[in-house]
């Protein structure tokens, strides 16, 4: 309710801003404003969601809008085509920037976006029979319908109306930019964003390409920067290779830490800061008042903590000097503008450490606080039933003589195993005995060097970790791989992305396939959580969660594949006995909807109550496969655990 | 063929100074897995340092002088950039962190000594040598010297020294080396000293054949990373090759195809290996634990 108020407030507001604010150059301003801020709001989904920082957005900026200037002064095609081609010019080019994305993140693909931000800026500069070089472009706003007769009472000029209709188009591309981002990162796509983020491993072997999301969040991002290209060229009438260089692009990041990541108030509130600050700059009496005030509170608020809590004073000491050397520098300087990237940088410097969450993380968290109260209780939406797996005669998984070779060490020495349906497999060995990459190679996150694998009759070995996913093989890692900055229900909800069949399309056009697809999945989620005794933390972020928690919170995200085959890494693993009986009864009912279950454990007990049959690895190879008991009797094994004793072996 | 081998020697001389700066980078990601952003104002600032210092002191005692200079500025870098970072784990938090300290940097130069380019004296003769009709000139030939020297004096240390086998113990656990009572933090602060040092020598190696001036910096900080990336963030012998890779490149667009293009082939090297074989040409790839 009061959402829709504000939302209907704002754009109230944005409509008669013309007619309250008469000055041509504040309304240039917010032009720029909201420019800028269609690029912050896509580079969010990059840098905020998927955690890639990205150097080159001020040259996808460029490319959209060179896209618009070349096509006008070498081809007289004006606004309306430039604008669906500079968005698609420019995703192309986030498309082949992504391709590296394959291979490398961080500071590596960090460097390549930098790497691709120079390639494009040379080339702007140097291909003149294009883009006319250094010279730059000039051109003019286009001017759509005249109203001037139309609506007398009006009373605007020829270049106020041509401003005025200019600044509805800007402010119309920046609601469409909202609501398309809003529904984006609402829905699978965002989560699968945030859950590569979190973890990469785990979101291929949940059926989440890494590689495809990735591609598809720099494809969405460069195209609101070709976008916002096209609206600048024709909002300021002249381009130039410098106005897409490096310093823009840190602008960009600036705004979106600065507003805050992962929300749409943020990018935009940032970029008013970095619109504003040069004309801040520019006053230098200005200046100085806000640096004095900066430091006075820092004294303040510096003081305070010093004498509250005194183990904490050199850590807040850096801060107040800081702000007081800000302060004398403000006083030193003769003239401001010439040290603009100096403040830049200090504010980078400042948001980096002490407001990681931006400004509207902030106001965020004080609202959170302030909704807990009123927690909403979450209904339960009936058990969850497994779609029970087709019975196949046969084998569910067979491997022959499967070899995965580290330079000099082989982890698996031509390891034979044959998994039956409905069974529970365990497989135990010491420390070091190839259990783990077992695991990993069944999940396409290694691949054999030698031998066959085969899930149901087909052969899976050099397939990917999310087309394994896709056939119906799930697992829980040893180090538990949640996405941490999702909620509970989020998790399952990535697990479930195989559920849905709807496309960007759908969820960018709000057609009622994709609202009745999120609430199937939904419902099916709450009904995983219910199964595994989480429901009531459904909306808590998976970090929070105690370990033993975690683990079952993995397991129910996994069964949320739809698995035959569901590979359990050790998940008793730190368990405490409560915990482990819980366990316990629940491998039995995923046993019980006839998954088949291949389970890596160290708790002898777990492994001897649960098994239908017991493989032992040791050094890489099987040295003994069985029923439980016999193979808690079998030499070969105490050996392998215990050591043979000196009399016994000679 | 006697300007292709006129080429080829200058572009020689251009791939050490890539080689050395790209050496500096991986002082600091064998001991913290960061690197300085801002390396190519690193260098800058060497250079300008050494330029305001040689007009009162004449070259040779203006070398320990920059040296001093680079390790501070390095240790200022890791202080204010790097080391809470590392604590919090916040990997976008050290790029932009030393991507801001880089700003700052180059604008304090840009007001300290000028937007302009300087003329830097040369310590030795400008009369190119000639070898076979191709000219060196002396200052190319002290490159290629002084940027070897300064990667053998630095590897030196670390084998040899005590404090050295701290950092390299350092590079390779550092939570074991922790444990062993090594202060691994003050061991990244002292990489990352290093690390500028070699930077702030190149740029006073660089200055006298080209040219120096605030903006130098940004450019040569990024081919280097090329070059690391070419010649793996983790092998010796990797950068120097990959600087030679790349100087010769260079030199070769820039007189075959255009002046304009010159700095195109280093950057699409990068982005070439990256997409390719991202463990670079001489490392090796490592193996992902699940």
């Amino acid at each position: 309710m009061v959402r829709a108020a504000l939302k209907l407030g704002l754009v109230a507001a944005l409509v008669l801003f013309p007619f309250v604010v008469t000055s041509p150059y504040y309304l240039h301003l917010l032009v720029v404003v909201a420019i800028f801020s269609i690029v912050a709001l896509g580079l969010d989904i990059v840098f905020g969601y998927t955690g890639e920082v990205s150097l080159g957005h001020a040259a996808l900026f460029g490319v959209g809008a060179y896209t618009a200037g070349v096509l006008e002064f070498q081809f007289g095609i004006g606004f309306w085509v430039a604008l669906p081609l500079g968005v698609v010019v420019a995703a192309g080019f986030g498309a082949l920037l992504a391709l590296p994305a394959l291979q490398v993140t961080g500071p590596y693909l960090a460097m390549v976006t930098l790497a691709f931000g120079t390639i494009i800026a040379i080339l702007i500069n140097e291909m003149t029979f294009l883009t006319n070089g250094p010279l730059g472009i000039s051109l003019t706003k286009p001017f759509f319908a005249d109203l001037r007769e139309a609506l007398p009472w009006l009373g605007m000029s020829k270049p106020r109306m041509r401003d005025v209709e200019y600044y509805y188009v800007v402010v119309a591309c920046l609601l469409a930019t909202l609501v398309v981002i809003n529904r984006l990162l609402a829905s699978r796509f965002g989560r699968a964003f945030e859950a590569l983020r979190d973890s990469p491993v785990a979101s291929d072997c949940m059926g989440v390409s890494v590689y495809s999301h990735k591609v598809l969040a720099f494809v969405l991002s460069a195209g609101f920067a070709g976008l916002a290209g096209v609206l600048f060229t024709y909002s300021e009438q002249y381009i130039a290779p410098n106005n897409f260089s490096f310093d823009l692009s840190i602008g960009f990041l600036l705004a979106v830490t600065m507003g805050g990541r992962k929300s749409r108030i943020g990018p935009i509130l940032g970029t008013m800061v970095v619109v504003f600050l040069p004309n801040l700059l520019a006053d230098i009496e200005l200046f100085r008042i806000v640096a004095g005030m900066i430091a006075a509170v820092a004294v303040v608020v510096g003081g305070i903590i010093a004498v509250r809590a005194p183990e904490r004073r050199v850590y807040v000491a850096i801060p107040v000097v800081l702000c007081i050397g800000f302060l004398i520098f403000a006083l030193w300087l003769p003239k401001i503008t010439d040290y603009k990237l100096t403040v830049y940088g200090l504010m980078i410097l400042f948001v980096v450490y002490y407001l990681p969450d931006g400004i509207y993380g902030l106001i965020r968290q004080a609202l959170l606080r302030w909704k807990r109260a009123g927690a909403a209780q979450i209904v339960g939406s009936g058990a969850w039933s497994a779609i029970s797996p087709d019975t196949v005669s046969g084998p569910l998984l067979e491997l022959r003589g499967v070899v995965m070779q580290f330079g000099g060490l082989r982890a698996l020495n031509a390891v034979d195993m044959t998994v039956m349906p409905g069974t529970i497999h365990g497989l135990i060995g010491p420390n070091g005995s190839g259990k783990s990459t077992m695991m990993n190679v069944l999940t396409g996150i290694y691949i054999p060097t030698a031998g066959e694998i085969r899930f149901e009759g087909h052969s899976i070995a050099g397939w990917k970790s999310p087309a394994i996913a896709a056939a119906g093989i799930a697992r829980t890692f040893q180090n538990v791989q949640l996405f941490g900055e999702l909620s509970l229900l989020e998790n399952i909800l990535v697990g479930l992305n195989h559920t849905y069949r709807g496309g960007v399309a759908d969820i960018v056009l709000g057609l009622p396939r994709a609202a009745r697809e999120e609430a199937a999945a939904r419902a099916r989620a709450i009904s995983l959580l219910e199964f595994v005794g989480l429901a009531e933390l459904a909306d808590e972020e998976a970090r929070n969660l105690p370990y033993g928690k975690q683990r079952l919170l993995e397991i129910a995200r996994a069964l949320a594949l739809d698995p035959k085959l569901l590979l359990l890494d050790e998940p008793a693993a730190g368990l405490t006995a409560p915990d482990i009986v819980e366990l316990l009864d629940i491998i039995r009912k995923i046993r019980d909807h006839g998954i088949t279950q291949v389970l890596i454990e160290h708790h002898m007990d777990v492994v001897m109550a649960l098994s239908d049959i017991v493989t032992v690895l040791d050094f890489g190879q099987k040295i003994a496969e069985g029923k439980p008991a016999d193979m808690q009797a079998d030499p070969a094994v105490i050996a392998a655990y215990l050591g043979t004793s000196h009399i016994e072996a000679a | 063929m006697q300007i292709l081998a006129q080429l080829i020697a200058s572009g020689i001389a251009v791939g050490m100074i890539y080689g050395v700066i790209a050496f500096g980078y991986q002082l600091t990601f064998a001991t913290s897995k960061t690197l300085n952003f801002g390396q190519g104002e690193a260098l800058m600032l060497g250079s300008l340092v050494g330029w305001t210092v040689v007009a009162v002191t004449g070259y040779l005692i203006m070398l320990p002088i920059v040296l001093a200079f680079g390790l501070l500025q390095g240790a200022v870098v890791e202080r204010l950039g790097v080391r809470q970072a590392i604590k919090t784990k916040s990997e976008a938090g050290w790029i932009m962190a030393t991507i801001a300290l880089g700003i700052i940097f180059k604008n304090l130069a840009e007001n300290i000594w000028g937007r302009d380019a300087l003329k830097f004296p040369s310590p030795l003769p400008e009369a190119p040598l000639s070898f076979m009709g191709v000219n060196v000139l002396p200052m190319e030939v002290a490159i290629v010297v002084g940027a070897l020297a300064m990667m053998l004096a630095v590897e030196v240390f670390n084998r040899r020294s005590i404090y050295g086998k701290a950092v390299v113990a350092t590079a390779v656990d550092r939570d074991a080396a922790g444990l062993m009572g090594i202060n691994t933090s003050l061991v990244i602060t002292f990489s990352y000293a290093l690390s500028s040092m070699t930077a702030a020598f190149a740029g006073v190696l660089v200055a006298p054949v080209t040219l120096t001036g605030a903006s130098m910096g940004g450019v040569l900080g990024l081919k280097a990373f090329s070059v690391a990336i070419i010649g793996g963030l983790s092998s010796g012998m990797g950068v120097v090759v990959g600087g030679l890779i790349l100087g010769i490149t260079e030199t070769l667009t820039g007189y075959y195809i255009s002046t304009g293009y010159k700095d195109v082939p280093g950057l699409v090297l990068l982005l070439l290996v990256l997409t390719l074989k991202p463990a670079g040409l001489f490392g090796r790839a490592t193996i992902k634990k699940v």
